[in-house]
This record gives structure tokens, sequence and C-alpha cells, in this order.
């Protein structure tokens, strides 16, 4: 179950510190990183609100961010809408699509649930893949930020734009938090540990589940509306399964089921990636054998074996 | 309160529970005895709606109830704990009270309000706590306590969702003495407002308890009366007690 | 007439075609769905073994200057690097749940991607086909190439030859029993984990033996593991996972969507694969030929 525990308040800081420092006193190459992270967190917060939680574990996060940035820039771009307009729209298919998978395999779980996801995320890429219409495989450009020059806030200077997707991602862990902890949340949790169990409680725990995936898919969607706004552009790759892969290996890195553990990860795996990177074309097998040993080292991930040794540190203080 | 007419469940061909009749009135007391294998949990999973019955007809409170499915008769008021404890691993003893005070209060599917400081479901948790006496404990991880406490975590769970009828199967199956005294005493103190189906194997405890007795056999109701009857039956004492007077307490 | 004998023979190609394709997939998935029916393990990195079994044997068949010592040795070498997997993690991992076997075989496919473009390079290589089948075969009023025919042929052979062990030997009995309740057939006295490897190097051996054989067809690059993985995985969830009987009917039908989709729909034929997948999910769970009663 979920606590908002003071150990994560410091961490949600320090991590949210690191990066506005990090992108202030950096480089164009560090801004441009920091927002790499942000949405990689945003992305991973979401998987971990229903895999961490829910023990949904779902392999098609990429999915539903990339509906969300490919309904925003055909909106705005192909059919002129509005950019608020067509953020909204974009939003509601990735709630759509995420509380229809959620919906759909509500009665399966375990392997079955992870293929299921699979398959219903690659289902999208095949669509936007092929839809010539939306730029097909090249991709489709065009997007814009959105107009805040009423507030005096232009969101096309980078640093600006960093502080945005910051306080984006911070909205999100807020939201997560909040729901977590909620009667709705603590349900999700209980049907995590015992789903038999919450049914005979009287518990529609297809209701739940379904409304879990909704909510995840509503923040994954934010992640794809700030990844289309950031550059301009989006392609298929925002969906393939590989990405939805990625991101877990994000969850598992930082800390399945901490909520904070995600954006510790998002930092440590993007990081790593760009130094691996400037030094070796290889940066694969690195990220495959950290996710080999985040697993076999107990698959607390980095956070959360922290949090671990500290709260065993404390209950030895009281004892 | 409860009656059940014809019930029938064949397994791949095996008839588990053949034909049965019963009728509890509300506010009973009413134990079943059987031999293991008898079918009483069975027929327990017929009446939660974990399992869907061959042949036959369930009314609760008046209404049938055959096709609605255990979510749904969970929320007219029927609970049930478990003979194999079924409870929520991962979590304290305190969640996993607040998960079944919360359903039964409607909190369960709220947003944005956590039920740990809502009033009345922390007040059903401490009742709760009190009358399973866990109130020392309600912080320990389930998955890591003694199988004496996760036992009565087991009926404390069916009993915070304060249920109208509450279907116990075999609550003091392998706890010790003075915790069955324990649970003997509880049962007692329950409000009439609770209908009780208990399946149990003590049979000090069943006779004290019961208003009324349903012994089952092979699926088939044997017989039926109040507990002094029951003792006097010659049937009952040679297929029932007469079995289990050698042994003691099976798994 | 000259139209319809026209007809008649594009759509024997098709079919041909289609077999082909399923055949492929049936050596992949095979393996995949008897080590997921036995160790309940779900290895993704499977389809690493397919890519590194088409590496192997281009470089063997280098090395030995033929096709067919390449086809003999490549799938031993991967059955090699199998156990070796078996042994360091997926024996361990048996007990650890979907989403950790999942994790760590998807960091074995990265692992094992740069392997190979470290010892090979990021170049797509070419294999060439055996001189005996280079040619093509005229029959039934098409020339269809004898390469391809001899893939429907080596599938073919594997599926009897696996049918036959499967149902008529003892140790097929053994597997099916374990199959269908481990801890039954432990106490049988089946001696199930030396079973379990047995099978396990035998369903990589096969991955190796699909990948030496698609390296001529499709020729080796660092994505072939990748892209095939998707459509194996379909065809083992649509089967049954764990079931023999499914790996066959789950390859003819993918194989056979695949490519007539292809030809009569080219739009919508990958999303037909999914939506099918999604289907089934949806109202058979666990496949067309449950595994387990
Ligand atoms: N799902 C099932 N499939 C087949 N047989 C079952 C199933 N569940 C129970 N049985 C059989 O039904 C009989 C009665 O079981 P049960 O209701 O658990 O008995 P009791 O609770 O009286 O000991 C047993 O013989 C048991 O083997
Ligand atoms: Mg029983």
């Amino acid at each position: 179950m979920f606590y908002q525990s003071p150990l994560r308040t410091i961490t949600l800081i320090a991590a949210l510190c690191f990066l506005a420092i990090y992108a202030s006193f950096g480089s164009y190459f560090a801004r441009e990183i920091v927002i790499e992270i942000i949405i990689l967190a945003i992305l991973a917060i979401s998987l971990d609100f229903c895999a961490g939680f829910g023990g949904m574990v779902s392999l098609c996060h990429g999915a539903m961010m990339g509906i969300a940035a490919y309904f925003y820039g055909m909106m705005s771009v192909k059919l002129g809408w509005g950019l608020t307009a067509s953020a909204g729209i974009g939003l509601a298919a990735a709630v759509i699509f995420a509380g229809c998978v959620g919906w759909v395999t509500a009665r399966i779980s375990g392997i079955f649930f992870i293929m299921a996801t699979l398959a219903f995320g690659q289902m999208a890429y095949t669509i936007f893949f092929r839809w010539r219409w939306l730029g097909g495989d090249d991709g489709m450009g065009g997007m814009r930020r959105f107009d805040l020059s009423a507030w005096g806030v232009n969101l096309n200077d980078g640093l600006i734009f960093t502080f945005w997707a910051l306080g984006i991602l911070l909205l999100v862990y807020i939201l997560s938090a909040l729901l977590l902890r909620s009667g709705f949340g603590r349900s999700l949790s209980g049907i995590h540990a015992n789903e038999g169990r919450m049914q005979a409680l009287g518990i529609n725990t297809a209701t739940i589940r379904t409304q879990a995936m909704a909510f995840s898919g509503l923040m994954a969607g934010l992640a794809g509306i700030l990844a289309a706004q950031h550059t301009f552009y989006i392609s298929p790759e925002l969906l393939v399964w590989t990405l939805s892969g990625e991101v877990l290996l994000v969850v598992i890195l930082g800390g399945i089921g901490t909520l904070v553990g995600p954006i510790i990860g998002a930092i440590l795996l993007v990081l790593m990636k760009h130094s691996i990177s400037a030094y070796t074309d290889y940066w694969h097998i690195f990220v495959g054998l950290v996710l080999i040993f985040a697993v076999l080292s107990g698959g607390r991930g980095i956070f959360g074996q922290g949090e671990y040794w500290w709260q065993k540190y404390m209950r030895g203080q009281h004892a | 309160m409860l009656e059940v007419k014809n019930l029938s469940k064949d397994f791949g061909g095996l008839q588990i529970i053949r034909d049965l009749s019963l009728k509890v009135e509300a506010g009973e007391r009413r134990v079943i005895l059987g031999p293991n294998g008898a079918g009483k949990t069975t027929l327990f999973h017929l009446l939660a709606g974990t399992l869907a019955p061959s042949q036959g007809e369930i009314r609760f409170d008046g209404a049938a109830i055959g096709a609605l499915n255990a979510v749904r008769r969970a929320r007219l008021g029927m609970a049930r704990s478990y003979q194999k404890n079924n409870l929520f691993e991962s979590l304290t003893i305190r969640e996993n009270l607040m998960l079944a005070a919360s359903a039964a209060l409607g909190k369960s599917g709220k947003l944005f309000r956590d039920p740990r400081h809502d009033a009345a479901v922390k007040a059903r948790i401490d009742e709760i706590a009190e009358q399973i006496a866990l109130t020392e404990t309600l912080d320990a991880q389930v998955s890591t306590a003694p199988y004496g406490i996760r036992r009565q975590l087991e009926v404390g769970i069916a009993l915070a969702t304060k249920p109208k009828l509450l279907l116990m199967d075999e609550p003091t199956s392998g706890v010790g003495p003075s915790m069955i005294d324990h649970f003997h005493r509880l049962l007692n103190q329950l409000p009439r407002s609770i209908t009780l189906l208990i399946i149990e194997h003590d049979m000090d405890l069943a006779f004290d308890v019961a208003d009324r007795i349903s012994v089952l056999n092979f699926g088939e109701k044997l017989f039926e009366g109040t507990p002094t009857e029951t003792k006097g039956n010659a049937m009952v004492r040679s297929i029932y007690l007469g079995e289990r007077e050698g042994g003691e307490h099976n798994a | 007439m000259q139209n319809v004998a026209m007809d008649v023979s594009f759509w024997i190609l098709q079919c041909l075609n289609a077999l082909q394709y399923a055949m492929l997939l049936f050596l992949l998935s095979v393996g995949l769905t008897v080590i997921f029916g036995l160790l309940n393990f779900v290895n993704l990195a499977h389809a690493s073994l397919y890519m590194l079994g088409a590496y192997l044997g281009i470089s063997l068949a280098a090395l030995t200057g033929s096709f067919w010592w390449a086809l003999l040795i490549a799938p031993l070498l991967v059955m090699g690097i199998g156990a070796g997997l078996y042994f360091t993690l997926i024996a361990r991992l048996r007990t650890a749940g979907p989403m950790n076997q999942v994790l760590v075989t998807f960091g074995l496919i990265f692992v094992f991607l740069d392997l190979v473009r470290i010892g090979w390079g990021d170049i797509a290589l070419g294999l060439a086909a055996p001189p005996a089948l280079s040619g093509t075969l005229h029959f039934l009023g098409i020339n269809y190439p004898s390469y391809r025919l001899f893939i429907i042929g080596l599938g073919g052979t594997v599926m009897a030859g696996m049918w036959f062990i499967l149902a008529r030997t003892q140790i097929g009995a053994m597997i099916r029993a374990s199959v269908e309740n481990t801890d039954m057939a432990a106490a049988l006295g089946i001696d199930v984990s030396r079973l379990f490897f047995l099978v396990f190097c035998c369903g990589c051996a096969l991955a190796g033996l699909a990948g030496v054989a698609a390296a001529p067809i499709l020729s080796a690059t660092t994505t072939m593991g990748i892209t095939i993985l998707i459509p194996t995985m379909i065809v083992v969830v649509i089967g049954g996972l764990g079931s023999l009987e499914g790996a066959i009917l789950g390859s003819l039908i993918i194989g056979f969507i695949d490519v007539f989709g292809a030809v009569l729909m080219p739009s919508f034929s990958a999303l037909l694969t999914y939506a099918l997948l999604a289907a089934v999910l949806v109202w058979r769970p666990h496949g067309l030929i449950a595994a387990r009663g």
C-alpha cells in the first residue's frame, strides 16, 4: 500500500532539484537530457501506478503515450484545431485506449496480461506505422508548444520549457500519490495482494482495474504531449513495445511500487545511456546487464533497496 | 433469510452436492457437520457465488440470487471466512481490516479520500481488532504473522463487513484450545442481526453455539435438528460422530 | 482459361509461401511453448538464440565451406549457449514470476544484440543456399525455389518427429505428464529438473536451427530476433502456452494470415494478426488448445 513517507518526499524534492539545477546550469545538451528524463519519468510513474500498485504489468505504455502524441499532432497540425483542444483530444484518446485495454484484460493476469497488453500496444503501433496520412513510418512534424505569452511565459525558450515539463512531472506525481492513498488506490493495492478476496468483499475489481489503467493512460498521455511539443516531431517509434519494455526497466531500476523510485530510475538510465554512448556504440549491452542485475539482486531497485535498508535501520532503532 | 432448494453440483460427472435443501432463519446459528470431503466447502462456494451450481435455487432475504456473481452477493450482505487462509498477505493486519471496512462502508471506490483518515473506517477497525484480540499486533505484516493470528484475521475480515449472513468455514481449524475458547466467546457475543452458518469440527463449540445442526455426508443432507436431537440420532452417531471418536482433529 | 490457370498457380505459390513462413514460426514457437509448459518460463531471448543461430551458421558455412555442416553444428552451439543460460539465469528464475522473467530475458535480448553487433558488425550478412537447393523446382504449373521447399520439408520433419516423441515414446509421456502436473510427475518418480534441462536445450537447438535455415532467405541482421519475436509469441499464445498442437495450429494460422493478408488486404494484414491475438486472449485466455485441462 502506498504511503508518502518523509524519505519519499525528500527523495522527490532532491530529484526535482537535481533536474532543475542540471538544466539551469548545463548546456543546451543538458536541457535535452533533462527533458528526456522527465518524459521517461512520467511514463515510468504511470506504469508504476498500475504495475507496482495494481500488479498490472503493462507493455503498452509506449502506445498510450504515442496515441496521445499522435492525436495531438493530428488535431493541431492536420485539422487545424487549437492547441489546448488538441491536447484534450490527445489525452482523451490515451485514456480511452488505456481504459479499453484495462476493461478487456480485467479478467486475466500474469503472463497472459503481459502478452495481451503487448498485443494491443503493437496493434496501435501498426496502425500509425501504416497510416500514410499521418506520415506512416516517416513520422510527422509541425507540432507546436502551448502559447502562454498571455502569462508572460515563452515555452519556446528551452529552459522555460524544461521547467514547464518539470511542473508536469510534479503534477503527475501528486496526482498518482493522491489517487493511491484514496479508497480507490487502497482497493487497487488490495486487488494486487488478493483479487479473489476483494471480490468476496463486494468490490467490483474489474471496474477498479479499468479505472486504474485509464488514469495510467492519462499520465502516459501527458508524457506523449510533452514529447510531441518537445521535439515538434513524432514517429511510430514512440509506440513500439521495446520502448514500453525500457519503461518497465526504469521502474524496476528505480524501485517498483515506490512511485518516487521511477524518477530515480529514469535519471539513472538516461544519464547512463548518454555517458556510455560517449565512449562506445554498444550501450545496449550495459542496459541489458544492468536490468538483469537489478532483477537478480532482489528486484527492489535502487530507491526500493535504500528504503528497505532505511526501514530496517529505523526498526532497529526502535526495538 | 437463506433458503436453498434442490441444490446439486457436479465436478466432471462426480456429484459433490446432491439435491440439497436448507432453510436458515434470520438470526439463527446454524452449524454444518460432516466428515472431510462431504461437500461442505463446496456448499459455501455455491452460496457465495464462487462456483455455479449444476442445479437448484438459492434465495437470500427473499430474493433469488442464483444469477448473481460473488461480488453482487457480497454486496447484499454475505460474507465469508475461508477454511484455508485467504488474506492480503503482503499487507499489514490493519490494512487488511481497512480494506474490509472500507468495502462495507462504501469507501472503496472513493477518489482522493484516504480511508485511513476516515472516522467510520477507523472506528470499525478498532472495534473488530478488539473483538478478534489483535489490537496489539495491528501493524504487523500478515505474511510473517503466526498461524493463530492469521486465523483470527481471517474471521476478522469477514466480520468487518458487518454482514447479514456470515459463512464461516472451519474457523478453528488448526488453532489451540485457548484460541478456540476465545472464538467460542466471540461467537456468543455476536449480535443476532448476523445470521451465522458455521462449518465446525469442534463438537463442544458446535453443540453449544448452534440453534440447529445440519449434517452432510457425500453431498447429501443426512439429518437436521437441534443439538440435542443431533446427539441422540443413531444415524449421525454411526456415520459422523462414530467415525470421529477415534481420532482428533483432521486438517 | 489462361487466366484461371494463372490464378490457380498464383494461389498455390502463396500457399507455399505461407507454409514456409509457418514452418519457420513453428521451429521457433515449439521450443518456446514446450519450455513454458514445462518450466513455466517465458523466454523472450528465445528469438535472440534464433539470431545467434543465423550468425553462427554464416560463420560456420564460411569456415567449413559447407551449408550442411553449418546447419548441423550451429544449432549445437546455440544449444550450448542455451545450457549456459539455463544454469546461470533460467533455473533460478523459474519461480520468480512472469514479470521478472520477462525483464531478465528482455535484458538478454539487449545483451545478445550488442554481442552480435560486436562480433559480426551492423551490416546484413547473407548465406548462400547449398548448390543442391539453389535452383527452382517446376511443378503444378509453378516454379518454386527448392530451398523454400526444403524449409517446408524440414519443418514438417521436425513436426512429425516431435509428434512421434511426445505421443509414442516414454520420454514424451514424461514430458506430457510434467506439463499436465509437475508435482504429480515428480511424485511419480520422474526426474523433473533433468527433464526440464533436456527440453530447454532441445528448444534452444531448434531456435538455432530455425536461424540457420532462415539465413539464406532472410539474411542475418541484428534486428531479426526482435522482428520474429512478436509473431512467435503470438503463435504461442494463440495456440495455447505449453501445447504442441497449439504451436502447430498457431504457426499455420499466423503464417497464412500474414501471407494472404499481405496479398488480399495489404493495409490491414499486420493488424489482422494482432486483432486475432486480442480476440483469442479475450475469449479464450489460455489459447485455442489449452495445455492444461
Ligand atoms: N474443483 C473441484 N474439482 C473436482 N472435485 C472437487 C473440486 N472441489 C472439491 N472437489 C471434491 O469435492 C468433494 C468435497 O469437497 P469439499 O467441499 O472441500 O469437502 P469438505 O469441505 O466437506 O471437506 C471432495 O471429494 C473434493 O475432492
Ligand atoms: Mg472443507
